[in-house]
């Protein structure tokens, strides 16, 4: 049956459609064979699959071959059954016939004959040819046709159908078509049940010794092939998929040792996309077919079915692991292959897959996540290939091209080295070339990183090659390999005669120094056992793979390295895009670093500094900092290639702060001083440059610092520099943030140079006012050189694990309160009674600062007006105990230690210069009291009141003003003013009265001391000097009758001297008249000052009581002679007895009597008319007559007149009537009767119609 | 014991905030760095797949020639990673689930930040203790 395999690749190679028999009966195929062809292919048609489940297919190509034809002809019966999906589907019978008998004798027997196979699904299409116009004819190919329907088509079966050459088609293909479909749908379910059955024959006898695969392939795939046919995809899939599982079980079989295959020129290049890569029949093998050849066949019909089914990504998908499994295989069969062939394979099949999947693939066809699947499926095919040519290119010497990053040392570090049976050797004819490969390699200077970091470099290659290649020499053994390495140790410490290999632990870059140790001219011939040179083994490797590749463009993109970095380029240029497409940012930006490495070495540095830009974004970003270590030199190199001196100078700071163990000490100095450099003298403009990961900021532990508002203050904070060393700040200033309020309060605080040591620094800071709330620490900025600098970073702990708390919100601590304004201090007088008047007082000013310091601070005072300091005396300033007991936990008060505030009780003289005190230290914190030496002046003498006049209170008389300012605050930037009032008053107020008369004219004056003051006064003496018209009783000293002084006179309480006078004229030497009397108290005050009224301050300076200062007081008295001789009598005539009623008149009536006479009084001058005036309330009466008038009256002794008025009362009540008064008459003059005021009665109005108003 | 084993421990920012090498052989000196790039773009593969799957051990998750990545996902994201060349898939899960007991305990101390490194020297014997026991 093996033998079929060429026939059956020819048949399929022939066939791709359905085929459709037409028996043309009558010969009618030529007639209308154009207009059946135009119906294909099928449009629509309903076919059932494997599972007998209808399925839509759409296109169905098909052909009409007619039964005559030799394609269908000449087929032997064996044939047909093994090939039977070529067979017709369908068999349409064209007949026509217009004679009823023609057609019973004729045409009915043949078509009998032709149908009566009953393996063949057949039809039967009348074709009328009658034309429209001829009726007879219609109506006889009509009667032939019925007949026709009658003798073929059964119920179950319509098996007939009409062709109107002439008539309507549209009726006919419909018909035509569904006809059509159910003939190959059964044909097909047949075939497929057949197919079935024979599989499952063989499928059984699987595990016997005369089981051939081949058989079973060629079923297998006529099923599937005839699904193919029929659009019937998915089933042809899935018979590969299980011909694919059925191969690898038993190609995989102990026991049967078979051909692997791949040995024939042209097998590197990849098939698997490629169908009809080799015929079958060549790869046959017994009975079954070689692995390498069948198992791309098999992927290469998958991915076809899968292109025709739309699905590329499931190739892609499928391909990498076929890729991968195959690759496998390869492996293991190895040795039998040529040199890298699983390598060239490999990359073959990479691109072919990356070709057809992304040229089949349409966008945004597919769900998204397909389209990532597929695009990172695309990634991943292309950083295989990607991984792989670059072992091919490591081989054949371009190593030193190839970037040794992390992702090209991963891939090829952890890649086995490709295992031939023998490592090959260097043609005979290849001499020259190893010398050239051996200078490339001398010239070839190893790359030495920016700043000078010492790295060792990432290694390219699992093991060294050179000892691996000599291993792998048949002629070589283990040991002769490592006497190699050992013998020379003076060559593998990069001593050798080149000296390029600058690192001492440069065991990674063995290979290639030894390469140029063993590379010495001289002793290159050598016989076959000699070990290979690492040149010799590059050229070996690059004769055995052109021997080995095939393909073109792999061979060119190898032949020189231009062509390998252009294609290696273009290889990791679309997995990076194919990853960033599938959103495998990390890969993606890792490959974007290769190719920025490319760039770098071509010197287009704008695009490696874009590229590692965001290589170093994604390590930084997320922390992964010995890989950003690696990357990060590159970008600065390249940015100071572009004079990019911002992004320069930030990738400094970036390298500056990353882990210290990742760099040396001295390369991170280098750093420093790169930076510094720039900063002081390369930088033209400033440039700023955020330094948060390298100098990060805290406030100091502890509460924060509270300030009033308006005050300045100074804010300590730790800087903890990243530096390696010490480092000079130009400049420093610190935003705080207000927490209050986002967009108002950033508050900068300065400081000038500071020196930051590495690690942790305090740096004090002056603050600007702020406004009152609490603060938390902004942002950091600063200077160096021309380099302005700025930190938002704040460190909790130390600069150790500082880098991952910066990327963590930290709740900010306030760091700064600035209360709101308020009462900081109070300023009140000590005391609120009455001092002295016109005596030198201490006045007391209590100074009580509010939680804050008074430090610095200078009170102004100034005197209100009757008011003077007495600048002779110091003032005194005490501290006040009492006051500050009342809040002893106040949190200034820690100031004043050594237990109680008493204790300590301070006393101080102060001087006024300029009306300013200036406060001690040590009154800054606690309550104290000024006692300022003050002199209230009042002029006039105080007068004492009579029993007759009481006194007045009068308390303005004794008030004083004192205004005071106090200016605080470390600045003296607060200031508080308050005017206090001071109350002076006299020692004692005075009354006197007279207690009694004595017979001989002689009067007791009582005059009463009150003390006024908060103190004890005592009257040593007292006198009296009198005014006009009274003399003293006895001899007269003016002293009091009875001496019973000293008296004291306690405070609040009353004391008594009685004189002895009596009314008499002085005769005054001075002729001046004394119209008020004077009472004279010497008297002592003994008082304290806190308290109130005290001695003067003068006297308490003088000391003891010998020369004690006497007080004198001196008290007006106003003493009134007694009434005697009036001169005039006025009196108030009885009212008439009857009632007085409101708006009655009533007749008023005085009598004005002259009771002396009255020569040298006033009424002469008005030659005898006395003037009198009526007063009244207007309220309540109403005068009728002259209110104001002359009454003439002699002056005579006994005239005498009657005054009458008329008035009229207004209200009903007592009330006081209408006087009389005589206002050129001296009150003293006139008796009035009655002598004070009285009442009469009113009564209401009588009740009267008069008043009645009518309504 | 595995004989090549790197152990780092990713935070939800995928920050590294544990690493260890655990394995038994001795260490190539840049092998470090290797597993740690390898440790890293196998983040992409974590990122897709830890949503698709209520489970949280990941075995296998990639491969990388002889050596492949399995990862534990924890409910807050964090991810244990580990680069590895045995093929002990249930000892590697034990190890898993009791180094994370280990992280919720660390998680536990009030003065551990979350997301910060671990410093613990106690955490760092324990995970190679119990790396010896199962890998």
């Amino acid at each position: 049956m093996a033998n079929y395999l060429a026939q059956f690749q020819t048949i399929k190679n022939s066939c791709d459609h359905i085929v459709i028999a037409v028996e043309d009966v009558s010969n009618l195929w030529p007639t209308v064979k154009d207009r059946f062809d135009e119906r294909l292919p099928f449009r629509r048609a309903s076919l059932n699959n494997k599972t007998r489940n209808p399925v839509f297919v759409e296109n169905l190509n098909a052909e009409f071959i007619l039964t005559t034809d030799s394609r269908l002809r000449s087929r032997f019966p064996q044939e047909q059954s093994l090939f039977w999906f070529r067979e017709p589907y369908a068999t349409v019978v064209l007949v026509t016939c217009e004679d009823l008998d023609e057609f019973k004798t004729i045409l009915k027997p043949r078509l009998k004959l032709i149908v009566q196979n009953d393996e063949r699904e057949w039809f039967i299409v009348f074709v009328s040819r009658a034309h429209p116009s001829n009726d007879n004819a219609i109506k006889s190919a009509k009667k032939v046709y019925d007949r026709v329907q009658v003798e073929f088509s059964t119920k179950k079966r319509e098996r007939c159908c009409k062709f109107d050459i002439h008539g309507p088609e549209a009726l006919f293909w419909e018909d035509l078509e569904s006809k059509i479909m159910d003939c190959v749908r059964n044909t097909l379910d047949r075939r497929v049940q057949f197919y079935e059955d024979e599989i499952r024959k063989l499928s059984e006898q699987r595990f016997m010794p005369i089981w051939n695969f081949c058989n079973f392939f060629i079923l297998k795939e006529s099923l599937a092939f005839m699904f193919e046919m029929a659009h019937l995809y998915e089933d042809a899939l899935r018979e590969y998929d299980e011909l694919e599982l059925c191969y690898l079980e038993t190609v995989n079989m102990i026991g049967k040792h078979r051909d692997f295959g791949g040995v024939e020129h042209g097998d590197d290049h990849a098939a698997l996309l490629n169908p009809g890569n080799k015929p079958l029949s060549q790869i046959v093998q017994d009975d079954s077919f070689r692995e390498f050849e069948f198992r791309q066949y098999l992927f290469a019909y998958q991915s076809k079915l899968l292109f025709k089914l739309n699905r590329p990504f499931e190739v892609a998908s499928r391909g990498y692991s076929f890729v991968i499994s195959f690759s496998k295989s390869l492996t293991s069969h190895e040795h039998k292959l040529p040199f890298c062939m699983r390598e060239v394979w490999v990359i073959t099949a990479c691109w072919d897959l990356i070709t057809a999947s992304s040229s089949q693939y349409k966008a945004g066809l597919v769900a998204p996540d397909i389209e990532k699947e597929f695009y990172r499926l695309q990634g991943d095919l292309f950083s295989l290939g990607r991984v792989k040519f670059m072992r091919l290119a490591y081989l054949v010497g371009y190593g030193n091209d190839i970037e040794r990053s992390p992702v090209n040392s991963a891939s090829l570090s952890m890649l086995p080295w490709p295992r031939p049976s023998v490592w090959p050797s260097v043609p005979s004819e290849a001499s020259s070339e190893v010398l050239e490969k051996e200078k490339l390699i001398l010239q070839t200077t190893s790359k030495t990183k920016h700043f000078g970091i010492q790295r060792k470099e990432l290694p390219l290659e699992p093991t060294v090659l050179l000892r691996e290649a000599n291993r792998r020499r048949a002629s070589l053994s283990a040991g002769n390999a490592f006497e190699i390495f050992d013998g020379h140790p003076s060559m593998t410490d990069g001593s050798g005669p080149d000296g390029s290999s600058k690192s001492p632990n440069s065991q990674k870059k063995a290979g290639v120094s030894m390469s140029r140790t063993f590379s010495s001219p001289g002793n290159f011939e050598g016989s076959p056992d000699r070990p290979m040179r690492i040149a010799e083994i590059h050229v070996a490797a690059q004769h055995a793979l052109q021997e080995t590749i095939s393909d073109e463009d792999l061979w060119k993109s190898l032949s020189s390295v231009e062509e390998f970095e252009k294609k290696y380029l273009e290889l990791t240029k679309g997995a990076a895009d194919n990853y960033h497409r599938s959103w495998w940012k990390r890969h993606g930006v890792v490959l974007d670093g290769e190719i920025a490495a490319v760039c770098f070495r071509h010197g287009n540095f704008d695009q490696a500094a874009k590229s590692y830009e965001k290589v170093c974004a994604l390590y930084a970003g997320e922390g992964w900092q010995e890989l950003l270590a690696d990357v990060l030199p590159n970008l600065t190199e390249c940015q100071k290639m572009l004079n990019d001196q911002a992004g320069y100078l930030s990738s400094c700071i970036r390298l500056l702060s990353l882990d210290k163990s990742l760099f040396l000490n001295k390369e991170r100095e280098a750093f420093q001083a790169e930076l510094v450099r720039l900063a002081h003298s390369e930088l033209k403009d400033p440039v700023p440059l955020d330094v948060s990961s390298l100098i990060t900021f805290s406030g100091i532990p502890g509460p924060p610092l509270e300030l009033c508002d308006g005050d300045p203050g100074n804010l300590s904070v730790t800087v903890w520099s990243g530096f390696p060393d010490d480092m000079t700040l130009d400049s420093v200033s610190l935003t705080l943030m207000a927490t209050f309020n986002a967009d108002v309060g950033a508050k900068a605080v300065r400081s000038s140079t500071a020196m930051l040591k590495p690690g942790r620094n305090t740096i004090t800071l002056s603050l600007l006012p702020p406004k009152p709330g609490s603060y938390v620490l902004g942002v950091l900025t600063g200077q160096i050189g021309q380099l302005r600098f700025r930190s938002h970073s704040f460190s909790k702990g130390g600069p150790a694990d500082s880098d991952d708390f910066m990327s963590y919100e930290k709740p900010a601590r306030p760091i700064l309160k600035v209360f709101k304004p308020r009462a900081l201090v109070d300023l009140a007088a000590a005391i609120s009674s009455p001092l002295l008047i016109n005596e030198i007082q201490w006045a007391g000013i209590v100074v009580r600062p509010i939680d804050y310091s008074l430090k610095g601070a200078i009170l102004h005072i100034d005197t209100g007006p009757g008011l003077s300091i007495e600048k002779s005396f110091v003032i005194e300033m005490e501290s006040c105990a009492n006051l500050s007991q009342t809040e002893p936990d106040t949190p200034n008060s820690f100031d004043s230690q050594n237990g109680s505030p008493t204790a300590n009780k301070q006393l101080e003289q102060l001087t006024l210069e300029d009306g300013k005190i200036n406060f001690p230290d040590w009154a800054s914190d606690m309550d104290s009291v000024i006692w300022v030496p003050i002199w209230a002046k009042s002029d006039s003498l105080p007068r004492g009141s009579s029993s007759v006049a009481p006194p007045r209170p009068n308390m303005v008389d004794g008030m004083r003003t004192i205004a005071l300012n106090l200016e605080f605050g470390a600045s003296h930037n607060q200031t508080f003013e308050r005017h206090c009032s001071l109350h002076f008053s006299d020692p004692f107020h005075v009354s006197s009265r007279v207690i009694d008369k004595c017979n001989e004219g002689t009067l007791l004056l009582q005059v009463i001391l009150q003390s006024q003051v908060k103190a004890t006064l005592t009257v040593y003496d007292a006198w009296l000097e009198l005014q006009d018209g009274f003399v003293h009783a006895g001899q007269g000293d003016g002293r009091p009758t009875l001496g019973s002084f000293p008296l004291a006179v306690s405070p609040t309480s009353k004391g008594g001297i009685i004189f002895n006078i009596c009314l008499g004229k002085t005769i005054d030497e001075n002729g001046a008249e004394k119209s008020e009397s004077i009472v004279n108290i010497r008297y002592g005050i003994s008082g304290d000052r806190t308290s109130g009224a005290h001695p003067p301050v003068a006297m308490e300076y003088s000391g003891s009581d010998a020369s004690r200062k006497d007080l004198t007081f001196r008290s007006v008295l106003v003493l009134q002679r007694p009434v005697l001789d009036p001169c005039m009598a006025v009196g108030f005539l009885p009212l008439p007895s009857v009632d007085l009623r409101v708006g009655q008149l009533v007749p008023m009536k005085w009598r004005v009597e002259m009771l002396k006479d009255l020569e040298d009084k006033e009424i002469s001058k008005h030659n005898g008319e006395v003037l009198y005036e009526v007063n009244a309330n207007p309220e309540n009466w109403m005068i009728a007559g002259r209110k104001r008038g002359y009454i003439p009256l002699s002056k005579k002794q006994g005239s005498r007149i009657v005054i009458s008025v008329l008035c009229v009362p207004l209200v009903a009540g007592y009330v006081r009537p209408p006087q009389l008064g005589l206002p050129n008459v001296d009150e003293s003059d006139i008796s009035c009767n009655p002598p004070g005021p009285h009442l009469v009665c009113i009564m209401p109005p009588a009740l009267s119609s008069s008043f009645c108003v009518p309504v | 014991m595995a004989t090549t084993a790197s152990f780092i421990i990713v935070s939800r920012n995928d920050i590294p905030i544990y690493e260890a090498e655990v394995g038994s052989a001795t260490k190539r000196e840049d092998a470090a760095q290797l597993h740690q790039f390898v440790l890293h773009a196998a983040l992409d593969i974590v990122q897709d797949l830890a949503w698709t799957t209520s489970a949280m051990f990941l075995k296998n998750i990639d491969r990388f020639n002889d050596l492949v990545v399995s990862v534990y996902v924890t409910a807050g994201h964090t991810r244990l990673m580990l680069l590895h060349d045995s093929r002990n898939d249930d000892g590697i899960k034990s190890f898993f689930q009791e180094v994370h007991e280990l992280y919720i305990k660390v998680l536990l101390n009030p003065l551990y930040l979350p997301g910060a490194r671990i410093a613990s020297s106690h955490f760092d014997t324990k995970v190679r203790a119990l790396a010896r026991k199962y890998l």
